[in-house]
């Protein structure tokens, strides 16, 4: 008895089946070496420099490093330094986004030139800013307010160099946003105050969020502005900026760098939770 | 009634957008303001809804004065032309949120019985709602997922969840297009069968009005022209406006009628014809228009029907005579008025 055997199914592919493939990115030659210059020109100005800060931070070992950030003085200026950059923060997101709203909802006489004073503090630089502040509120105040080499030198600096950033944020989202949809939520039943806390704000959190990321990353490193009015007395107006450069000066350059290690580290945080904090706003409603 | 609007009048610096006007609908009517843009239609619905204070007169809903009563308490449900939808919100939560604002349920915490309650009512009615506006698979989409025609009955179902004293709908098909602006209508008045809330829509499209309105209120420059029917505007326009915002219209022997209502004969049989000379003939699918010159140097515009016009023999330089047909709605033509926006 014969067995007829079936004939073979033909082969039609040779190896292994080809696999889908999904580019992990859509470069063509140009927009490569425009990423590459990218990489390299960040990598020069921030990466390297940041990383050699970093290392020179833990050259000294764990125990160098946290010496450095807990001496007494060092610490008392980190205290200072990050709770006024972040009131001051605070206090931009409340006013910065009043100003905003003033900006674009209200037509009043001076409003251009009001426009062109919020600035004023962005473009002017930090030494002169310094001098205007030691002017007004030094020792021979024309205000009555002397407030020099007290705490609250540090404040005052700070939220006259930080004060555009929130405002220059928020300006152009509050414009592009679409009125009808405040008067829809009127028509609902909505008070002004719940339109804006649960219309209008999450469509200006992202904007808030970048405007207070700004403001608390240039307050936490000014140094021009302050450094005139604060009289940077230890313990009451000094901060890391200044205890920074003392440090240099004394030729003590780990403890520089760790202190400066350590800002870039709660600047980070601070970003990352401006960012969770804005996201939740956004979504919620 | 459920609107009554006495003595309306609102300027903007120079310009006079609304002039006297006075105006009532009755309950769970479907109405068209219909006119050109800038007649001061929108915002004599924007006065209705709260969203605008008048100079001078009262508006009053469902015999309360509404006059200075603010949007938020007048229980208006209003659809906005570019949909105005909560962007960050998902369809669910946009339809919810009126609902949400009215039950609050207190100050007390969300897990409470009284709030859950509040919060399974007002899933419950959400349900119902896109259910309605046939967006039920859609809930959890942002407004953003979808497309225009969507979003709309989005925000007629927030609007409606409010459950309204009256509906105000400003142009809410004018910025879809054709296809689905037609499908929108009918489903409109399908709704408005279902629901029967009193209704207003702004327009400046005649067909729609024509086609879904109960009522239609022709405003223009400021001032009602005229109140009525589809029916009674169609075949009895007060003015050659009216005629002219409704449908093509043309002139034969000094007054306005409409082109398909002209006879046309290829001799002098009828009283009151006129000779003419044909100077253009334009096909359009099932419908021929023909231009022609009267002895007395009119330009006339015929419309008939192809085969008619066949049987006629009807072409350029042929000399026809044209007469109103019996029953035909005219209006004496008052070449002096300002006519803006006419059709045709």
């Amino acid at each position: 008895m014969s067995v007829q055997l079936e004939p073979r199914p033909p082969r039609l592919t040779v190896g292994p089946a080809p696999r889908r493939r999904t580019p992990s990115h859509n470069l063509t030659r140009t927009s490569g070496i425009g990423l590459g210059l990218t990489m390299a020109w960040f990598s020069l100005l921030v990466l390297i420099p940041l990383a050699a800060v970093v290392a020179t931070a833990a050259a000294g070992g764990p125990d160098g490093f946290w010496r450095a950030v807990t001496n007494e003085q060092t610490a008392a200026a980190i205290r200072i330094t990050v709770l006024a950059a972040l009131s001051v923060t605070l206090v931009n997101v409340v006013m910065g986004t009043m100003i905003a709203w003033v900006l674009v909802r209200d037509r009043f006489p001076g409003k251009a030139l009001l426009e062109m004073v919020i600035d004023i503090p962005f473009a002017l630089p930090t030494i002169v800013a310094g001098l205007v502040l030691l002017s007004l509120y030094g020792n021979d105040s024309p205000l009555g307010l002397q407030l020099a080499n007290t705490g609250w030198s540090v404040y005052l600096a700070f939220l006259f160099v930080t004060l555009p950033f929130v405002v220059r944020m928020v300006q152009p989202v509050l414009e592009e946003l679409d009125q009808e949809v405040e008067e829809a939520a009127a028509s609902l039943g909505a008070s002004r105050l719940t339109t804006f806390r649960r219309i209008v704000l999450p469509a200006l959190a992202p904007a808030i969020a970048a405007g207070a990321a700004l403001s608390f990353a240039r307050a936490v490193g000014e140094y021009g502005s302050l450094v005139l009015l604060s009289g940077n007395l230890p313990f009451e107006s000094e901060v890391t900026s200044v205890r920074i450069l003392s440090a240099i000066e004394n030729d003590n350059r780990a403890t520089a760098a760790a202190i400066a290690t350590l800002l870039l580290v709660i600047s980070l945080l601070v970003i990352v939770v401006l960012d969770v904090v804005q996201r939740r706003v956004a979504r919620r409603g | 009634m459920s609107i009554d609007i006495t003595g309306v009048s609102k300027r903007y610096g120079d310009f006079v957008a609304l002039e006297g006007i006075d105006l009532s609908l009755p309950r769970g009517q479907l109405t068209a303001l219909l006119g050109p843009s800038g007649g001061g239609k929108t915002t004599l619905l924007r006065i209705i809804a709260g969203l605008e204070t008048p100079d001078t007169g009262s508006v009053v809903i469902e015999g309360k004065d509404a006059t200075r009563l603010p949007v938020q308490k007048r229980n208006v449900g209003f659809v906005f032309q570019h949909y105005a939808a909560f962007k960050h919100l998902s369809v669910a939560r946009n339809v919810a949120f009126g609902l949400e604002i009215r039950t609050h349920g207190g100050l007390r915490p969300p897990w409470t019985p009284q709030k859950r309650a509040g919060r399974e009512r007002i899933q419950a009615k959400v349900e119902e709602l896109l259910a309605l506006v046939h967006l039920s698979q859609f809930a959890d989409r942002l407004p953003s997922q979808l497309s225009g025609g969507q979003r709309q009955r989005m925000a007629l179902a927030r609007a409606l969840a409010i459950e309204p004293t009256v509906l105000l709908l400003d142009e809410p098909f004018g910025a879809l297009d054709a296809k689905v602006r037609k499908e929108l209508r009918d489903w409109l008045r399908r709704l408005h069968d279902e629901v029967h809330v009193t209704t207003v829509f702004v327009t400046h499209d005649q067909e729609e009005a024509l086609e879904v309105a109960d009522e239609i209120v022709v405003v223009n420059q400021g001032r009602i022209e005229q109140v009525g029917t589809p029916d009674e505007l169609y075949d009895d326009p007060a003015n050659d406006f009216v005629m002219g915002f409704l449908g093509e219209t043309t002139t034969l022997g000094g007054v306005v009628l409409r082109p398909h209502d002209i006879e046309v004969d290829r001799g002098p049989g009828r009283a009151g014809a006129q000779e003419a000379v044909v100077v253009r003939v334009l096909r359009v699918g099932f419908e021929v228009r023909v231009s022609a010159e009267t002895v007395a140097g009119e330009q006339v515009t015929v419309s008939m029907t192809r085969t008619h016009a066949k049987a006629l023999q009807v072409e350029e330089g042929a000399t026809l005579w044209l007469s109103p047909a019996v029953g035909a709605a005219t209006v004496p033509s008052m070449p002096v008025r300002l006519r803006d926006g006419v059709g045709a």
